[in-house]
């Protein structure tokens, strides 16, 4: 063999080294195969509507298909906990983190460490949570439905769509602050819940604005908002904070992947998301959800999971509702 | 705007060259799909669902809603001839349809099944359409305590149907309600019977069990049997029902449309728990019920229809309310929101378009399926020609694709021929399938509905009476009950009297 030729081999060998150096193969290829998107939600929940259209806009900027995948139960927490414990980490399996994957772990024991079994990849949203009752109630405000329930123990029922969740934590953080016991009825997500307060199942129920259209149609009534600020759809209805109740609950929420993901993978699907995040469609589901655009980098995302961790941890022990 | 004016805007719509094409696309996807062993409708459905963002709403919903009822037309084809259910809600149907063509009638249970489908498909949307606000207050008016005392109804019916030994079909119901009580506890999310696999956290899956209990342990009971190719030695006779079978079939079409409806529209219920229900009506009711599981055209003329009108009911929930009551119609609802719609009480007035369109459309699809269908019942009845050793492998072959598109989980299939290998020794020792897949779809209904009715009655059990509609519907289970102590009651004494005579 010359050794020119020789030398040319080298060269091809040095050139295929460094290409392989700075392009790993799969993030280069990355994404080859639709990408399964799980949402631990029943079909059909605000959180579906959401990311149905979320996964559709990502789905452009991507190049391939984002497929929702609904994993419900165990308050939204069995769809992370799988991902975590039988996805591989490399960007084709993803989930949404609702906030009860950092409570729940301080409330019974779990597969999964919140803290660290995640790749956190971009933060979207919070959500929008109301009490509401049904219209022809005798309660019209806040104060006047919770003065009945203290002067009832017990016997004001009110349905959530599980335990553990957020609206369920809330409304006993709540009845705490009140002195007030109510009965929580634990429903498999809104789409239970809400016939049942309709029907007057319950009295009053925890939930999101799912059934905004319900109460605009004349058939419930929304008591108070819990979030930071009035809605601009229902700007006669109070927040928990002008009521006194110096809580604001909005559960935010964003997209991760299992543990030890490729930082280049993180890059684009954050920056593919990002940009589904942006589109108009995405924009409108929101604004229809009443829910509010947070976005969050996936660094800034990391650091406020773990301060939610904290957080939630006290609240839970605060509550009573710690494991033993 | 009067109905009739309503109903000619949608028409307008459904007969739309572009939205007719899409109806029909649907239709012919749903048949497919509910042919097709494992691969159902949810499946098809949210593989198309991305193809809808960039046609019309009316033109992608249209679409979407004839996948659904579509498949409801399909679903009983390979029921009736290789004794394996296209999906779930047809599994009821395997057991006089395959018998059915068994003795040769292979063509009229599959047009029993396509014309009872379409007239329980139609009658459920004139119901949609007339009825749909009444009908929403009274379904309602269900919650825990009242769904709790429906299921103890519909299940004491169902205590008829099995047709072999009382004791084993017991045994079967305990399996299927252990079996349900696998994954997290629904009202306190404790984890049941998970053995710590994060696989069972959230219970197995009634597609993975239908298909191991229905479809796998068919084929390896039919492994073992000689290829004596009964069936097509059969003489087939005629592919259309006779007179005679309709005489027999009337009510029952009636009958299971009505269940079928009604069961629709509550969260929860939906078309297996309908068809399951109007087959033990059918068998309850009818004058010879020894012919039922020996090919009884009612057996499939009921079911068949009860899950078509469940398919209708269905639609009532998510329009009047914007409420799905299952995850079908949950997908459905995902459709109008990417579309910028949102179904409820307002959607009738804010977009009649849509609203009547796709009520519209659903009369077309029908008027669709009914010709698709009949003809098909020609070819499909070729099927049997082709020899087991090609087809059987296919049959595994969809079961497996069909286990694994619900969830897309490996598990899933594990699950499937696991319970492949318990529905062939079931059915080695004379144990049936439909009692364990019934009380594994009702058992956690019903204890969440219990639990949840006495959190709310704080623990008082009187609850259950005090209530009207749960009130009748446990009176009726134990008049039921009390129904067939009463010719035991007679016969015994008769026994006395005989032996006193003598």
């Amino acid at each position: 063999m010359s050794a020119l030729a020789r030398g040319g081999i080298y060269a091809a060998v040095l050139i295929l080294a460094a290409l392989a150096g700075t392009i790993p193969v799969a993030a280069q290829e990355f994404p080859t195969r639709p990408v399964t998107l799980i949402v631990p939600w029943p079909a059909g929940g605000a959180t579906d509507r959401h990311f149905r259209v979320l996964a559709e806009t990502t789905s452009r900027h991507l190049g391939q298909p984002i497929v929702v995948d609904n994993k419900p139960g165990g308050s939204g927490t069995v769809g992370p906990a799988t991902l975590a414990a039988t996805s591989k980490p490399d960007g084709y399996t993803l989930a949404q983190l609702p906030i009860t994957v950092f409570r729940m772990p301080h409330m019974v024991k779990v597969s999964y460490n919140p803290a660290k079994d995640f790749s956190f990849i971009i933060h979207v949203t919070g959500y929008t949570f109301a009490t509401m009752v049904r219209a022809d109630a005798p309660w019209k405000t806040w104060q006047e439905f919770i003065a009945h329930a203290k002067a009832n123990p017990g016997k004001v029922s009110y349905g959530s769509p599980g335990t553990g969740s957020t609206l369920h934590v809330t409304m006993e953080q709540i009845a705490l602050q009140n002195g007030v016991k109510w009965t929580h009825v634990p429903f498999k997500g809104e789409g239970e819940m809400t016939p049942a307060l309709l029907g007057g199942h319950v009295m009053a129920s925890a939930g999101g604005t799912g059934s905004s259209q319900l109460v605009e149609a004349g058939e419930l009534r929304y008591l108070v908002f819990w979030t930071q600020d009035r809605l601009k759809r229902f700007a006669n209805v109070p927040t928990l904070l002008e009521v006194g109740e110096k809580i604001v609950s909005n559960s935010p929420y964003g997209v991760a992947g299992p543990k030890g993901m490729d930082p280049k993978i993180v890059k684009i699907l954050h920056d593919a998301f990002k940009k589904g995040m942006e589109e108009p469609a995405h924009r409108k589901v929101l604004d229809e959800l009443d829910q509010e655009y947070i976005y969050m980098n996936s660094a800034d995302y990391a650091a406020a999971a773990l301060r939610t961790i904290d957080e939630q941890g006290a609240l839970i022990e605060s509550l009573g509702l710690k494991a033993k | 705007m009067d109905i009739w004016q309503s109903l000619a805007l949608g028409f307008g719509v459904a007969l739309d060259p572009i939205n007719l094409a899409y109806c029909f696309l649907g239709v012919f996807i749903g048949t497919l799909v509910g042919v097709l062993p494992g691969i159902g409708p949810v499946a098809a459905m949210s593989l198309l669902l991305p193809v809808t963002f960039n046609i019309t709403p009316e033109a992608g919903i249209i679409m979407l809603a004839g996948i659904y009822y579509g498949s409801m037309y399909g679903g009983s084809t390979t029921a009736i001839l290789v004794n394996i259910p296209g999906e779930a809600a047809s599994v009821i149907t395997t057991i006089d349809g395959h018998q059915m063509a068994r003795q040769g009638r292979a063509g009229p249970a599959l047009g029993m099944a396509a014309i009872g489908s379409f007239i329980a498909g139609t009658l459920a949307i004139v119901g949609l359409m007339l009825l749909a606000p009444p009908l929403t207050k009274l379904a309602v008016k269900f919650g825990p305590v009242e769904y709790f005392s429906l299921m103890v109804l519909g299940l004491t019916i169902l205590s008829y149907l099995t047709h072999g030994s009382m004791l084993k079909a017991l045994v079967m119901a305990c399996f299927g309600v252990v079996l349900g009580l696998i994954g997290l506890d629904s009202i306190s999310a404790t984890p049941r019977l998970t053995f710590d696999r994060l696989e069972l956290i959230d219970g197995i899956g009634l597609v993975p069990i239908v298909m191991g209990l229905f479809g796998v342990a068919e084929i390896l009971v039919n492994l073992e049997r000689e290829l004596k190719r009964s069936i097509v030695e059969a003489k087939i006779t005629g592919l259309m029902p006779t007179l005679k079978d309709w005489g027999m079939s009337k009510w029952a079409l009636a009958r299971g449309s009505l269940i079928g409806f009604f069961l629709g529209i509550l969260p929860g219920g939906g078309a297996v728990i309908a068809s399951f229900l109007s087959y033990a009506v059918e068998k309850r009711i009818s004058a010879t019920p020894e012919r039922f599981g020996h090919g009884a055209i009612e057996g499939v003329a009921g079911p068949e229809a009860a899950n078509n009108a469940a398919a209708g009911g269905a639609f009532i929930p998510l329009m009047t309310l914007g409420i799905p009551p299952n995850v079908i119609m949950a997908l459905l609802l995902g459709a109008f929101m990417v579309h910028g719609l949102q179904p409820g009480p307002l959607m009738m007035t804010r977009n009649p378009e849509v609203f009547w369109g796709i009520i519209a459309s659903m009369y077309v699809g029908n008027i669709m399926l009914l010709v698709l269908n009949l003809p098909l019942v020609g070819m499909w009845v070729q099927v049997l020609r082709v020899p087991y050793r090609i087809l059987f492998p296919l049959i595994l072959m969809f079961c497996i694709i069909g286990v694994f598109s619900v969830g897309n989980a490996i598990f899933d299939i594990y699950v499937m021929i696991g319970f492949g290998i318990v529905g062939y020794l079931m059915r080695k020792f004379g144990y049936e399938g439909a009692p364990l897949v019934l009380a594994f779809v009702l058992g956690p209904l019903l204890e969440n509905n219990l639990r949840k009715s006495l959190i709310l009655s704080r623990g008082d059990f009187m609850t259950f009476v005090e209530r009207p509609i749960s009130a009748a519907c446990l009176g009726l289970a134990l008049l039921l009950l009390l129904s067939t102590l009463v010719p035991w009651l007679r016969a015994k004494r008769q026994k006395i009297a005989l032996d006193e005579t003598a």
